[in-house]
């Protein structure tokens, strides 16, 4: 049946005056595509960043596989199974595409410093798991010709699709996509969905903030829309397409109000 | 330790706390202003600080007076202050200004990361030092005794100089005189507008460039003046001077909220106390250890300071 | 990605043969170059001589010693971008374990290094882990205060020495005949030399696995690598700790040269200096690293009227390195290569991942 990944229970997140998220209840199922919409400011990426403990809430719960991750540290958060990539694209320009993988797929390892120096047999191995993984996601994401190359010097889709393989390379249950189509055409955005679809099929949930409606509409089992801090519908695509209160949300109220 | 000292000369030291509380604060001021339009801790002021002093040195060497001249008295002891003053805070001034030219500038516009501006204010610093230590030929240099030094009054047991009196009274006055800048003037909402939101401020027509030069040259005149005013109680300048003044009067920002007017004024003035009381009890050469772990403790504990705002945070 | 200017590249021309040479002709080149430094003391030649001091004393100090504390800073500063301006404060406490146990117990040098190197790597704990959760600008001014501390309380402590130092250190016992002696500086430098083989070894593992990883990350974004499942506080923590133990074991070889030591040689200024050599050769940079330091612990020695305004000349140094070339001596890579086989080969050249 249809099992809570992730579930925000009357999230309100307020910074200084400003009431960035109001009472926030949100879900994700395991295995399906959400999407989180709502017209610019609406807060969804302050719901990104109190899932994966960037900010503390103000009140409020956050549960992940049924435990709370309020409090956590980050990296935990990570560990625990949720990844994320970023509005602006954040990767680690100086280092290649490889390493910027394999950086996530560190995650796991458990050997450190110690093993690094001595060349434990544990380290090797793992390090060589790494590397693996690494190749793996690359390939994966289309993105196999590009390993030796640095991330800053990539071509914008690929640095998009560099993002999500090294977010994927955390071997996250729930993966967060911060506006992944931003600056694609028709044509990479179409390759987009396909992949994310892809993406979902190899068994990760996926959570992603969009602006561009076809595609949303296309790949998403549901869609939750925010607006001003505050859910405002939470429905098929297809339902909360018609909402009207979703229309006046981004086109304003119509001019023939009765 | 001697508690016995402070609790005998309590009033006594409160009174000289206050006054080397103003000098921190005054110097503070630069810090917290630059922190607040760069978000970078200008390293170089300290010895926009020490330049300060051999400048009210050299202004009174050229009004021809010597280290063993009698006192001053009426206006032309009064003259001669002015001019030192005056000399002191232009020095400064046009120093801090030149630091941010030379130092801050290009990688500012180049968007360089904190870690190569700071290793650039670190590298002015410390040739800033070198020169005058090779100028000064290691030695430090007295500063004549211009205004006679005479107590005032007693109250409670502490002796109330006139000198410090005027510094405390003066530093009062020079940072009202910033405050009233900063909130009225063109130039103080320029500053107040890009310690905000630079992007912001730039579109809405602020030309950052100038604000930026205006807080340096600010900063660099408050620090210019409280060098005149630690050179008229202290009677003396070497190359180093700016290093330990420099450290107390940054650690007075933080511990009153980097960035914001307000807490440099009141952390320059607890920490001129809380110094000059701990080196009663433990003696003068552990006053910057002391230093130091208040600014440790504030960076642990409240990295905000006691009227900072959250807008920057201390921690990663 | 095509280059700017088409320029002949020495570093990428070194580069590209070297990772195209089998094995045996690399094993043959790393022998080649470690005799020659092995064999450094015994080159006299006029064109490097130094004048006023020993050629063969310069090579350990300044030479050696700024060598071995610039890769040390490197893993801080260079790998993981911790701005620390505190560095000599763990030099000086592997100095003054030198020179405490030296002379007050039994221990001989080789029993007194690892205690030395682990008293600073236990400084390097309790200064780290509360600080360097604190932003790059605090860090610094943290760091530095931490330096000067270190070096009051030396001065003011008289059970150790106070201002004027601890004089009478031992020197290490003989190993296969090769006595050291205050008049030949000779086998210091291999000592030194070797432990600094060592370490290189050391850091290239590290760069090359998880740990390089992860302090790269964190030197590019702290709160993304932290996103990733990097615990940036751990391998902060490390990168200061290791750095410290390349400190500490300096000075414990320093003091056991030098025979005696004052509090007042451990000085910001020593900091700075080693922070320039890191800047000089290109922070991050091993190779870039240690060919600067040399440069600047060699020039002032061979260069007299350099040598009094030294410091000077290396303040001016670090703001023109900033401003006109922030990348160091040794220009940075240009070309990326990738290879089928999964090697690939990091920006910086320090490894491969296989």
């Amino acid at each position: 049946m249809t099992e809570k990944l992730l579930e925000l229970k009357n999230i309100t997140m307020k910074f200084g005056g400003v009431t960035a998220l109001s009472e926030v209840n949100l879900h994700v199922n395991k295995g399906e595509i959400a999407a989180l919409i709502g017209p610019n400011g609406a807060g969804k990426t302050t719901v990104f960043n109190v899932v994966t403990g960037v900010y503390k809430p103000t009140s409020g719960e956050v549960n992940f596989n049924g435990q709370s991750v309020i409090g956590k540290k980050r990296y935990q958060v990570t560990r625990l199974g949720i990844a994320r990539t970023f509005q602006n694209i954040r990767l680690f320009g100086e280092s290649t595409a490889l390493e910027n993988v394999v950086t996530g797929a560190d995650v796991h390892s458990k050997s450190g410093v110690v093993g690094a120096i001595f060349g434990t047999p544990r380290s090797r191995r793992e390090e060589a798991a790494a590397v693996e993984r690494g190749m793996e996601l690359l390939e994966f994401m289309g993105l196999k010709h590009r390993a030796g190359q640095l991330g800053k010097n990539l071509p914008y889709g690929d640095q998009r699709r560099l993002e999500i393989a090294r977010a994927l390379a955390t071997n996250p249950q729930l993966l967060l996509l911060d506006e992944p189509a931003a600056g694609f055409n028709p044509a990479e955005k179409v390759a987009l969905a396909a992949t994310i679809r892809k993406i979902r099929d190899a068994g990760y949930t996926v959570l992603l903030i969009e602006h561009d409606m076809s595609l949303i509409m296309d790949i998403s089992d549901r869609v939750a829309v925010l607006d001003f801090g505050q859910k405002i519908a939470d429905d098929v695509p297809k339902v909360v397409q018609n909402d009207p209160r979703v229309i006046e949300a981004y086109l304003g109220a119509p001019a023939d109000a009765s | 330790m001697d508690f016995g000292l402070l609790r005998d000369a309590f009033w006594g030291l409160t009174f000289d706390g206050l006054a080397l509380g103003a000098i921190y604060a005054l110097i503070s001021l630069g810090y917290t202003l630059v922190y607040g339009v760069l978000r970078l801790i200008n390293f170089a002021h300290s010895e926009v600080f020490m330049i300060g002093t051999f400048s009210a040195l050299v202004a009174s060497g050229i009004m021809g007076v010597k280290v063993e001249d009698d006192p001053r008295t009426g206006w032309g002891m009064v003259f001669t202050l002015l001019i030192c003053l005056i000399a002191a805070m232009l020095a400064s001034g046009i120093t801090a200004v030149l630091v941010e030219i030379i130092a801050y500038r290009r990688l500012r516009q180049r968007g360089a990361t904190k870690l190569a501006t700071l290793i650039s204010a670190i590298g002015v610093s410390i040739s800033l030092v070198e020169l005058f230590r090779i100028i000064t030929d290691s030695l430090p240099r007295e500063f004549p005794r211009i205004m006679d030094k005479t107590f005032l009054f007693s109250y409670a047991g502490a002796d109330i100089r006139n000198d410090k009196v005027i510094v405390i009274i003066a530093a009062g006055l020079m940072m009202f005189a910033l405050e009233r800048f900063i909130s009225k003037s063109r130039y103080g909402k320029g500053i107040r507008a890009v310690s905000m939101d630079e992007n912001t401020a730039t579109l809405m027509g602020v030309n950052i460039n100038k604000v930026i030069t205006v807080t340096f040259l600010a900063g660099g005149m408050m620090a210019g003046a409280a060098a005149f005013f630690y050179i008229l109680v202290y009677e003396n300048t070497s190359f180093k001077v700016g290093f330990f003044l420099g450290i107390s009067a940054f650690t007075a920002a933080v511990l009153g909220g980097i960035g914001n007017l307000k807490g440099a004024l009141f952390g320059g003035f607890m920490l001129g106390v809380l110094e000059t009381w701990t080196s009663a009890v433990f003696g003068t050469a552990w006053k910057a250890v002391i230093s130091f772990l208040i600014l440790v403790l504030v960076l642990l504990i409240k990295p905000t300071g006691l009227f900072g705002e959250s807008i920057q945070q201390a921690r990663v | 990605m095509a280059d700017k200017k088409h320029r002949f590249n020495v570093r990428d021309h070194a580069a590209t043969y070297w990772e195209n040479s089998p094995k045996w002709r690399r094993i043959a080149l790393g022998v080649f170059f470690v005799a020659i430094f092995y064999s450094l003391p015994f080159l006299n030649n006029p064109l490097i001589n130094t004048p006023g001091s020993d050629f063969q004393s310069v090579l350990f100090y300044p030479v050696g010693m700024y060598v071995l504390m610039a890769i040390g800073l490197n893993i801080v500063v260079g790998k993981s971008g911790l701005l620390d301006l505190g560095y000599v404060a763990f030099f000086a406490i592997g100095a003054y374990t030198m020179a405490i146990l030296g002379t007050r117990t039994s221990l001989n040098f080789w029993e007194i290094l690892p205690i030395g190197i682990a008293l600073s790597m236990v400084s390097g704990v309790l200064l780290g882990t509360p600080t360097l959760r604190l932003r790059g600008d605090y860090l610094a001014i943290v760091t530095l205060g931490f330096g000067e501390i270190v070096r009051i309380v030396a001065v003011n402590i008289e059970a150790i020495g106070g201002p004027r130092g601890i004089a009478g250190i031992p020197t290490p016992p003989d190993v296969f005949n090769a006595k050291f002696t205050i008049l030949d500086p000779k086998p210091y430098y291999w000592l030194l030399l070797t432990f600094t083989l060592l370490v290189i070894w050391m850091v290239r593992r590290m760069a090359a696995r998880r740990p390089g990883r992860a302090w790269d990350a964190i030197r590019q974004d702290d709160d993304v690598a932290q996103l990733m499942g990097v615990n940036t506080l751990k391998y902060k923590v490390w990168a200061f700790v290791l750095g410290a133990a390349v400190a500490g074991a300096g000075g414990v070889i320093y003091a056991s040269q030098i025979l005696s030591i004052v509090p007042d040689q451990f000085n910001l200024n020593l900091s700075i200096l080693i922070l320039a050599c890191v800047v000089f050769g290109g922070i991050g940079n091993l190779w870039g690293v240690i060919l600067g330091a040399a440069l600047l612990a060699f020039t002032p020695e061979r260069i007299r009227f350099l040598s009094q305004p030294r410091i000077l000349v290396f303040g001016i140094a670090l703001v023109v390195m900033m401003n006109l070339r922030p990348d160091g001596i040794l220009p940075k890579k240009k070309r990326e290569h990738f290879d089928p086989n999964w090697k690939t080969v990091e920006e910086s050249g320090e490894g491969e991942i296989k």
